[in-house]
């Protein structure tokens, strides 16, 4: 603990020393993640957008802060050296699609939830920002594993209750790409994608 | 000093993970060989010491996938449905409190665990937690713990056995009980015997007044549950592979804790 607060004295000391941009102390990896976080939950609690109009803002702001293109590398692993170009940019197309599609419809699901960002670890360019989600009578733990590229950091996995989610990809996708190869995975990823759009989430029956 | 002292605490941490691994599942033959034709672009694949993919063991796969199926019906068909009409006539205050004395009446085995495991504060923890839930929460139907307190991980035998070297095991779908595997399927029966409600030892209920508790518990638990379930079929390509990996998981990460 003493070592964090000599660091977090140091950085404060160099910004004041040598003016650094505001940009470059304001913005930590917990900071960006709760203000993307904070976005999210202000257009699902005010409830002006429905719809198709709420969805395409979800999404954007999604996009800002997920960096699906290191998520893809990472769930395909060592099959995306093997695959061709056409083929990855397949994957992250599709991927990218799904993911979106399939979070989105969980966060809809939005209640009353609240959020605490508890803590964050850097390392060099890379950060976890740990969080709990706090709904009616559990608690969520949720890690956001982010990467620095330039001043601002970018989610690439999200680990929740000790289950990262492109570990997780990474296995069940492998073994499709293995038993089935890049055709059947992606035949697959679009049936799924045409299923999750074919019953809107907002239609969905909330039980 | 300290220099030293904190390099044999790294190598220690790199023996543990790597054992971990060793034991629960079997990696991908690591050809890792850079090659130069996709050097140029940024490579992410690997940004984590432990970005292999965790191949689970699963030589029972047909057999578990039959019992996937199996609990899934059951889900759908059976457990579902009482759930969700048992959460219509019993407020959820009233669930919650159930699910509290679900949880308190099995510390016995958690409590037994954390000896065996060595973790006496824990051990302690769990004692002094029953105790006052029991009394003052009336048989453990309100919680008190102090909101300032951390709950000590809920430890069993499947994690004791870990603990002691045995590794996970071939994965296996158990009928009813859902995901588990060798080792945590063993665990399982023995914590059978330390648990009130199954245990031949202490209350001795018959097999259908057993079958019912738990039963009455399970549907208790789904009927706070927010359609997890639910939402791994809609999401996921294939959700037996996601649940098999999801459990593999969460039980290393429960075994490491």
């Amino acid at each position: 603990m003493i070592i964090w607060s000599k660091k977090v004295l140091l950085i404060i000391f160099g910004c004041l020393v040598f003016g650094a941009p505001q940009a470059l102390c304001a913005t930590s990896p917990l900071e960006q993640v709760k203000v993307a976080v904070d976005q999210v939950i202000e257009v699902l609690r005010q409830g002006e957008l429905q719809g198709e109009a709420r969805r395409k803002v979800l999404s954007k702001l999604l996009r800002s802060r997920f960096d699906f293109f290191i998520m893809s590398q990472r769930t395909l692993g060592q099959h995306w050296k093997k695959a061709t170009e056409q083929e990855q940019d397949e994957f992250v197309r599709l991927y990218s699609e799904l993911l979106e599609a399939s979070y989105i419809g969980k966060i809809e699901a939005y209640t009353d939830e609240t959020v605490d960002f508890n803590s964050e670890k850097i390392d060099g360019t890379r950060a976890v920002v740990a969080t709990v989600v706090h709904s009616n009578n559990t608690d969520i733990p949720i890690d956001y594993s982010m990467v620095k590229k330039g001043n601002d950091w970018f989610v690439y996995d999200v680990v929740v209750e000790d289950i990262s989610l492109i570990k997780n990809y990474r296995s069940s996708y492998g073994e499709i790409v293995r038993k089935e190869g890049y055709a059947g995975l992606f035949e697959r990823m679009r049936k799924k994608i045409a299923e999750l759009h074919e019953q809107p989430v907002w239609a969905r029956e909330k039980t | 000093m300290p220099v030293i002292s904190r390099i044999i605490l790294l190598l220690a941490v790199f023996l543990f993970v790597g054992t971990n691994l060793a034991w629960a599942e079997q990696e991908e033959d690591g050809t890792a060989v850079p090659s130069a034709t996709t050097q140029a672009q940024v490579d992410w694949t690997e940004l984590d010491e432990d970005d292999q993919e965790l191949k689970v063991w699963d030589p029972l796969e047909p057999f578990n996938r039959g019992m996937f199926w199996f609990n899934d019906k059951l889900y759908f068909y059976l457990l579902k449905p009482v759930a969700k009409g048992y959460r219509f006539v019993a407020p959820e205050p009233v669930r919650e409190s159930v699910s509290n004395f679900f949880r308190n009446l099995a510390t016995p085995v958690r409590f037994l665990n954390c000896l065996l495991q060595g973790k006496g504060h824990d051990a302690a923890s769990e004692l002094a937690l029953f105790m006052i839930n029991t009394t003052f929460g009336i048989v453990g139907l309100f919680d008190l713990t102090p909101d300032d307190m951390v709950k000590p991980d809920a430890e069993d035998f499947g994690q004791t056995l870990a603990r002691y070297g045995t590794s996970s095991g071939f994965y296996l779908v158990l009928p009813v009980f859902g995901p588990s595997n060798a080792r945590d399927a063993v665990g399982l029966a023995a914590d059978s015997l330390t648990h009130p409600v199954p245990s031949p030892f202490y209350l001795k209920m018959k097999p259908l007044e057993v079958a019912g508790i738990q039963t009455y518990e399970t549907v208790n638990e789904l009927s706070l549950d927010k359609d997890t379930y639910e939402s791994i079929k809609k999401d996921e390509l294939d959700p037996y592979l996601f649940v098999r990996n999801a459990f593999m998981q969460k039980r290393a990460a429960k075994v490491e804790k």
